[in-house]
């Protein structure tokens, strides 16, 4: 461990403070403000706030389309994560056995992962477009007519699902394979010696060995899938008939089309500490100075 | 014995097949139908495109008809910017918390770690007030400081991992061969970490091209979007006009392929610190 002694470490020390100054202006004090925000009624991101406290909380939570969207949100978010973590599993699996043209097979697996949003919403829409896409006709000609895919409530939830998971199961996959690297072969070895068939190695070698990587994993998904905006307004900006319009959209909404600030704040405030709720459990089971630590 | 075995290696080649097929079809049929003349697009669609349009009469209306090019260089702009941000503050805080006695260090690098975590919509509702109040919005500006709300933690969060492995004893050894602590760092630290900064740079660069909700939040005028708003304001205003959809959806894949196929390693390292959020 160094201390500043000389004139290199005190510019150095100078450099540290104005990034830390910087980081912390950054995301700390929009946080901040965000809750600020939260305890004003005002009618516009510039107009003049009037204070009325938890006044917006109370409004919120006394409205069904929170509770609504809250639910929405949570069925779009276990849907998602439990896709996702299964299928992400099975193609790890796959991944790590060894056969022609594996290098090719990965390198497709990721793709999805590095598309923008946007574009997985577009290429999506076009393969469902009401009249000229692929999925459309394919459909038409098995005989399920031209299917209206957006509009139907349930049906416009498994097309986001389905998009989501196509885009973030990769994520999955990864973390999962460079788990699987870290099982030493010595212990598959002395199951197989001991007997065990390749079924009882996954479940008894296998599984347990990956169980870190997997709170790790459901606990980042669900953080993120629980908050995740664009993939759905881009694709059914909530509807149709707000059937997938969860927390994030109603938020948005509220703060930018509505221009009820105060409201929207309100709600990003109370993501935020269902957030937070689970950085807390990760960090109980990752402490920060862990030995190995997560890299 | 010998039977099965090939039974698992046949069944495994279909499950890997399907696998690649999964993942590919979406883009194959978005890089197909971006070179589809106009009135195929209008007719039964076949997998493999019957003609290919030539005049590349999409790509040329987008980038004739609309902001496109304008918005390309906003995001290369932005994105290039993003990247030299957070490198420059990311090494410096990494670097000094690995290195030096800093009270509170545990709580810099969590708090690191907790912003990372956030999500883009929840600091966008506020970074926008911030920014309307200070004149700034609708500008690039905000939308690079907004990058870098996702970039900077997560630049910090890789490089502490990797200061961290990195043996201090190679910088002690060359302090004591004569060098001064800034010679150390610039001879040897920063090439020895030249794999860990390359990841954060391309990590942040992708961060910010690929942004939707910051820039959909914080800009307004067509010349000052970045790209992924401009394609989904075609999607908007055009009356779905799928031939430039593809194209300009092919556009802003492109440079992410490209820097996948010469730099894939450290994508998959990054990928495997469980690096991008999304």
């Amino acid at each position: 461990m160094l201390s500043f002694r000389t004139t290199s470490d005190k510019l150095l020390l100078v450099f540290f403070i104005a990034s830390v100054a910087v980081t912390l202006v950054l995301i700390l004090f929009p946080a901040l403000h965000a809750i600020q925000l939260s305890f004003y009624q005002s009618e516009s991101f510039v107009s003049a706030r009037t204070w009325i406290g938890i006044g917006n909380y109370l409004r919120v939570l006394n409205e069904p389309g929170f509770w609504r969207a809250f639910l929405i949100g949570l069925n779009f978010s276990v849907l998602t994560i439990v896709l996702q973590v299964v299928l992400g599993i099975a193609c790890a699996l796959l991944l790590d056995q060894p056969f022609f043209g594996r290098p090719v097979i990965r390198g497709l697996a990721i793709l999805p992962y590095l598309l923008p949003t946007v574009v997985v919403a577009v290429a999506f829409q076009w393969l469902l477009d009401g009249s000229l896409g692929l999925l459309t006709i394919w459909a038409e000609r098995l005989g399920f007519g031209r299917p209206a895919w957006f509009e139907h409530p349930t049906m416009a939830m498994l097309i986001v699902v389905v998009a989501s998971v196509w885009t973030w199961t990769p994520f999955v996959t990864i973390s999962f394979l460079a788990a699987l690297q870290t099982i030493p072969k010595s212990l598959h070895e002395a199951a197989r010696v001991d007997g065990a068939g390749p079924w009882s190695r996954f479940w008894h070698v296998t599984i347990p060995m990956l169980v870190p990587m997997l709170t790790v994993i459901v606990l980042l998904r669900s953080i993120w899938m629980f908050n995740k905006f664009d993939i759905i307004w881009l694709m059914t900006k909530g509807g149709p008939l707000s059937a997938t319009e969860h927390l994030p959209v109603l938020a948005y909404r509220r703060a930018f089309m509505q221009y009820d600030v105060g409201g929207g704040a309100a709600i990003a405030t109370l993501s935020f500490a269902v957030l937070s709720l689970l950085i807390i459990v990760y960090f109980y089971f990752y402490p920060l100075d862990g030995k190995d630590g997560n890299q | 014995m010998m039977e099965r075995s090939l039974h698992l290696r046949a069944l495994t080649l279909v499950a890997a097949a399907l696998l690649g097929l999964w993942s590919f079809f979406p883009i194959y049929w978005m890089i197909a139908s971006s070179f589809r003349p106009e009135r195929d697009l209008f007719a039964e669609p076949t997998l493999i495109p019957k003609t290919i349009d030539w005049k590349f009469g999409s790509y040329r209306n987008l980038l004739e008809l609309t902001d496109y090019p304008v918005q390309f260089a906003n995001s290369v702009q932005v994105a290039l910017a993003v990247v030299v941000i957070t490198l420059l503050i990311s090494v410096v805080i990494a670097y000094v918390v690995t290195r030096y006695r800093i009270p509170g260090k545990t709580v810099i690098i969590g708090s690191m770690l907790y912003a990372y975590m956030f999500p883009p919509l929840l600091l966008a509702i506020p970074l926008l007030s911030i920014f309307a109040r200070l004149g700034m919005a609708d500008h690039l500006i905000s939308v690079v400081l907004a990058h870098c709300t996702l970039s900077i933690p997560l630049g910090v969060w890789m490089l502490w991992g990797f200061f961290k492995a990195m043996p201090f004893d190679l910088e002690e050894a060359a302090m004591v061969d004569g060098c001064s602590r800034a010679g150390a760092f610039f001879r040897m630290v920063l090439p020895l970490s030249a794999p860990g900064i390359i990841t954060v740079a391309i990590f942040s660069f992708l961060l910010s091209w690929t942004d939707y909700v910051f820039s959909f939040v914080l800009v307004n005028s067509d010349a000052n979007k970045t790209l992924p708003v401009g394609l989904a304001s075609i999607l908007g205003t055009f009356d779905a006009r799928w031939g430039e959809l593809m194209a300009g959806a092919t556009l802003i894949a492109l440079p992410l392929f490209v820097m996948f196929m010469f730099l894939s390693r450290y994508f998959i390292k990054g990928l495997a610190a469980g690096a991008m959020k999304g």
